[in-house]
């Protein structure tokens, strides 16, 4: 704490300490920019994520989480309140590309005026909102064409939906919305020389849920079940991130035999994850037998999921304080004598599909990403560990569940290829990790029993949390505001809070390891050839569900219509005859 | 090439079993389902006898799918599972305090119109209806419930005067409760449970 | 006089057999692909509870897509070349089909007597797939365009081998007209010659785009390649013209390479065995490999077609000159 206050953020005008290792520093917002140099260049933090709350008539509070775990056991919460009235703030997006996605958003959904970003571009609604009713043109231009100043990754002329069809031709493709190489809505705008890639751009927001509202609303929880809704394929990484953050509010005590539950869960997810990111990555090459024979062998660990959570995708068990079902002991010892049989077919298995002669050719050397562009562009999860960089949330951050080295062994697998070889690699062998402490995990479920849940305490109105979990993708991070102080200091003498109000949540906010990862896949494939699109955006293992989830909290009224049948026909029979 | 000899080895493994079923065919029913373990989540199913109509589920459901539907004129109070809604969560299963609800293994829900009974898990309680105002009020069950539960945990010595005082309320809706509260033994301006009747 | 009758009632047989073969063939492609993919596949016989909905078999499964599309409105995308874009299909169709007629079946010779018929028929093959090229070419969309390139880069090299293996048979034979080839009396050529029957093999899967060498129909990364912009009818007219050179593909392997099958209407059987056996083999290398990239798909097929183009070469020079048979 001396340290902090005296070498990290001697600008701080408030330190308080939160539970585990986070601490929170209220700061001016004109040092935030000098505090980013500070933190990511001098002294090697990592920016988690950057996010905003709006508490209307006090203004906006600006919330930067960093991640300092690798120099000590730290998660720094730096907070700026801006006014309504004029709300400026100096972008951190100049000096790391680490904020550059985060900032966008609180541009475009606060209206926060972040001065000096590198792309003023929409994040989520689409490029030409709000169009002027007059012209038809964005009434803002700068949003088309990235700002001139500050860094830039793309090129300076690159405007991605201003170009003329006609004009373009085979120059320039967009890979999306509706596309057969991509599994969920997105645009990759790539322009195209021959079979090389020039240039290239993304584009998300086409799967938008408001779930920060839906959380909001309902309360902690029934919260939970819509955080395990966010992704099908990591659904129990979200419960597990989502508790733990409810969890670092009050002090919750969750009992061993819980933590082992749930850590027992989360990596049987992660098991089930990676096969299915082989079968995915397979099929995207064009091995649609590697896609079938994978994903059969998935089915045998989702016959143990569902034996002991009653589902196959959304577990159902997370609760605040522990988890709703127990695994009997019998239950345990049926399931631990199917591991052996597991590992014995994933060892035939997966090693027979990477080491394919035509799968390398396809997989090695394509989309290269060194460790000063994964250490500068944020990298997180398999796509960091491929280029060298040891990072892992289980070890530097640990969440709710067991992963205490002493109790469970396990390894962090690391490789140096920093190419897509490499990634499939990473996820080849953390398959086995995890079925290694499944193992584990199983061994001490059947031989004990215990409590499984421990009842929640009272909120504190105002308390804030951050949560982290290493989901399959990456490091998954979780804010949480409890609510009840903005109206009570209104209304209720000095020191007094009116609890009204208080059993809902200020501000819940998400961020997806994919959110990381796809703002670095336009660098990955710049260079690359056609055919490595697909597979390039592939081996960031994209779930466009998880990274589309921000509410919408200007109350701004567009005007909406809506297409009939046949208007959406002759709409799309203009370019065609029949 | 051993890697291609490998896979070819995989590949035929399971040539004349595969993995697929012939679901929807119910020709051979080893071949419909894989496998339906013990704790599956399926539709909830309430017991009618234990179902005390406390609202607690309808409380904590998380997908807002069931609901409470108090009919006035007939005095019967509808709880009701909107199967569209539901998410197999079991979180009423986990609150239900008399252990009215289990999930069952039933998980093919699919009808022909929005208006099927069989969407919704329905439990009709009776309400009892109020001595001096004649609305309905709380069901006859989750009053004999409540009693029950208030007298296993109430201190022995004002045991006898509360449950005096019990027997007086119960056919009252809670506002004619208030209004006629100056007749309860219990009333804080009397002492007559503190020294005794 | 009886023989010009004898030739046209045959060919008129011959268009039903051709199509049904086709589909046929089609159809124990993608049944045996499902069960090494550990599926089940279209069903020969439907399930007793689902066959009043589905019908009694869906062995015609490949027919009734065809037929569906016939079915659909057809778009025309007002970028495009509108003539070419709409003669193709009907051309490529034509090309496949006309081939049929210059192929035997067993015991029936059609058209192959004609004294040219290995030319023609080759022609006719080439043709049906530049007519798809130039589809592809002329629709004004960029993964067409992108597709109709991939497509010229792999023609390029799977022509050259296609035209060593047919007049490497073609010269053995001492003549360039399939029924005289077919009906040779002799050694079939599969044991003369086998390095020609794996360099047909190997045009095979090119042409018939097999992985690993189907990266012009690449459907991740070039939605469909050169069959993008087409749909309804022309998109039918496509698929009837791939079921057909599948089938001509196959007809023409077995009248080089296994030439007695192809004396009378008996060895039908026979017949049908090798068509198992060569569509095994084509299903094997589809369900073993993924796609190739482009570049290091041309190198892999020139390697290979060029190694068995020489070796092809020789043993020409052999059984033509030494070994005279």
């Amino acid at each position: 704490m001396e340290w902090l206050k005296t070498e990290v953020v001697p600008e701080g005008l408030e330190f308080k300490p939160l539970r585990e290792n986070r601490v929170l520093v209220r700061v001016k917002p004109e040092d935030v920019d000098r505090l980013a140099e500070r933190f990511v260049k001098k002294l090697g933090a990592r920016l988690s994520h950057a996010t905003g709350v709006d508490r209307e008539q006090f203004g906006f509070d600006i919330v930067y989480v960093y991640d300092f775990s690798k120099v000590k056991n730290l998660v720094l919460v730096l907070e700026a309140h801006v006014d309504r009235d004029n709300p400026i703030i100096p972008s951190v997006g100049k000096v790391t590309w680490q904020a550059v996605w985060a900032e966008r958003e609180i541009k475009e959904f606060l209206g926060v005026n972040v001065a000096g970003m590198p792309d003023p571009r929409h994040q989520f609604l689409p490029y030409e909102w709000p169009k002027n009713p007059e012209t038809g043109l964005p009434s803002d231009p700068s949003l088309y064409m990235p700002a001139t100043t500050g860094v830039s990754p793309t090129s300076e002329n690159w405007k991605p939906v201003g170009i003329d069809p006609k004009t373009a031709r085979s120059s320039l493709l967009p890979i999306g919305p509706y596309h057969p190489g991509v599994i969920e809505g997105q645009t990759v705008y790539v322009r195209v020389e021959g079979e090389h890639v020039v240039d290239a751009d993304i584009k998300t927001g086409y799967h938008h849920r408001s779930i920060h509202r839906l959380i909001e609303r309902r309360g902690y929880n029934k919260g939970v079940f819509v955080s395990e809704r966010v992704c099908g394929i990591c659904s129990a990484a979200h419960g597990l991130a989502y508790v733990t953050c409810a969890e670092n509010l009050y002090d919750a005590e969750v009992p061993e035999r819980a933590q082992y539950i749930r850590t027992l869960l989360v990596e049987l997810n992660r098991v089930h994850s990676h096969i299915l990111w082989i079968g995915v990555a397979t099929d995207l090459i064009g091995w649609k037998t590697g896609f079938m024979i994978t994903w059969g062998l998935r089915e045998r660990v989702m016959d143990i999921i569902e034996a002991i959570t009653g589902n196959r995708v959304n577990y159902g068990i997370w609760r605040l304080g522990g988890v709703s079902r127990d695994v009997s002991q019998e239950l345990a010892m049926k399931a631990r004598q199917t591991i052996p049989g597991l590992k014995e077919a994933l060892t035939q298995l997966i090693p027979a599909v990477v080491d394919h002669p035509v799968v390398k050719a396809r997989v090695v050397g394509v989309g290269p990403l060194t460790f000063a562009q994964a250490f500068d562009g944020g990298a997180v999860g398999p796509v960091a560990r491929a280029s060298n960089w040891k990072i892992d949330t289980r070890r530097d951050n640990p969440p709710h569940a067991m992963y205490d080295p002493s109790k469970i062994s396990w390894d962090i697998v690391v490789d140096d290829h920093c190419d897509m070889l490499g990634r499939t690699l990473v996820r080849a062998k953390e398959t086995f990790v995890s079925v290694g402490i499944v193992d584990q995990c199983l061994a001490y479920l059947e031989k004990t029993t215990g409590e499984i849940r421990d009842k929640p305490k009272t909120i504190e109105p105002g308390s804030e949390a951050v949560g982290l979990n290493e989901a399959p993708r990456g490091e998954l991070f979780y804010y949480m505001r409890a609510g009840g102080t903005d109206v009570a200091d209104y209304m209720m003498p000095e020191g007094k809070h009116n609890v009204q109000g208080s059993n809902l949540p200020q501000a819940v906010r998400i961020r997806t390891p994919s959110y990381r990862n796809n703002a670095i896949i336009p660098q990955m494939l710049i260079g690359s050839a056609l055919a490595d699109v697909p597979i390039v955006m592939g081996s960031t293992d994209q779930c466009l569900a998880c990274t589309d989830r921000v509410e919408v909290i200007n109350d701004k009224t567009e005007e909406s219509y809506t297409l009939t049948w046949e208007e959406l026909v002759r709409m799309s029979q203009k370019r065609w005859r029949s | 090439m051993p890697a291609r000899i490998k896979i070819l080895q995989e590949v035929l493994a399971h040539y004349s079993s595969p993995m697929t079923l012939n679901y929807p065919s119910s020709v051979d029913p080893n071949k419909k389902y894989s496998s339906i373990p013990e704790g599956l989540r399926g539709v909830p199913e309430r017991d009618e006898e234990k179902c005390i109509g406390c609202e607690a589920c309808a409380r904590v459901c998380s997908g807002m799918a069931t609901k409470i539907f108090d009919n006035e004129s007939e005095a019967k109070r509808l709880v009701q599972i909107f199967l569209f809604r539901c998410t197999f969560c079991q979180h009423c299963v986990d609150e239900c305090p008399t252990e009215a609800l289990k999930m069952s293994k039933k998980f093919e829900v699919a009808t022909g119109s929005r208006d099927d009974p069989a969407n919704y898990v329905d439990t009709t309680l009776d309400l009892l209806r109020c001595g001096n105002c004649g609305h309905t009020f709380y069901p006859r069950k989750y009053v004999d419930k409540s009693y029950e539960l208030l007298m296993q945990k109430i201190n022995p010595l004002v045991k006898d005067v509360v449950a005096a005082d019990f027997k007086k309320v119960q056919d009252y809706c809670p506002s004619c409760r208030r209004a006629f509260a100056y007749k309860y033994d219990t009333h804080t301006k009397k002492h007559v449970w503190l020294e005794g009747p | 006089m009886v023989d010009v009758l004898f030739t046209a009632v045959t060919m008129l047989i011959m268009i039903p057999v051709a199509l049904f073969a086709g589909i046929l063939y089609v159809f124990l492609f993608r049944k045996l692909s499902a069960r090494f993919q550990w599926r089940v596949g279209p069903v020969v016989r439907m399930y007793k509870d689902l066959a009043p909905l589905l019908g009694a078999s869906r062995i015609l499964q490949p027919l009734y897509d065809i037929l569906k599309l016939f079915g659909k409105d057809t778009p025309v995308p007002d970028i495009s070349r509108k003539t070419i874009f709409v003669a193709s299909p009907y051309l490529a169709f034509l090309c496949a089909f006309l081939a049929i007629f210059f192929i035997p079946f067993p015991g029936v010779p059609l058209l192959s007597t004609m004294e040219e018929s290995l030319v023609i028929a080759s022609y006719l093959l080439i043709g049906a797939v530049m007519f798809t090229i130039l589809g592809a070419a002329s629709s004004g969309s960029p993964w067409g365009a992108i597709g109709a390139r991939r497509d010229v880069e792999i023609f390029l090299i799977y022509e050259l081998g296609f035209v060593v293996a047919l007049f490497s048979v073609g010269l053995v034979a001492r003549s360039l007209s399939l029924w005289e080839i077919a009906t040779r009396p002799g050694l079939p050529m599969l044991i003369l010659n086998p390095f020609a029957a794996v360099l047909l093999f190997l045009v095979i899967m090119g042409k018939l785009a097999i992985k690993p060498l189907d990266m012009a129909e690449a459907e991740a990364e070039i939605v469909a390649g050169p069959f993008t912009e087409y749909g309804g009818k022309y998109l039918g007219l496509f698929q009837l013209a791939k079921a057909f050179l599948f089938y001509d593909m196959v007809a023409l392997f077995i009248a080089l390479f296994l030439a007695p099958t192809l004396n009378s209407i008996l060895w039908l059987p026979v017949y049908i065995i090798a068509v198992v056996v060569i569509l095994f083999f084509i299903t094997v290398m589809q369900v073993l490999h993924p796609r190739f990239q482009i570049a290091k798909g041309m190198s892999w097929y020139g390697r290979w077609v060029l190694v068995f183009g020489v070796l092809t070469a020789i043993m020409v020079l052999v059984l033509r000159f030494y070994w005279v048979v």
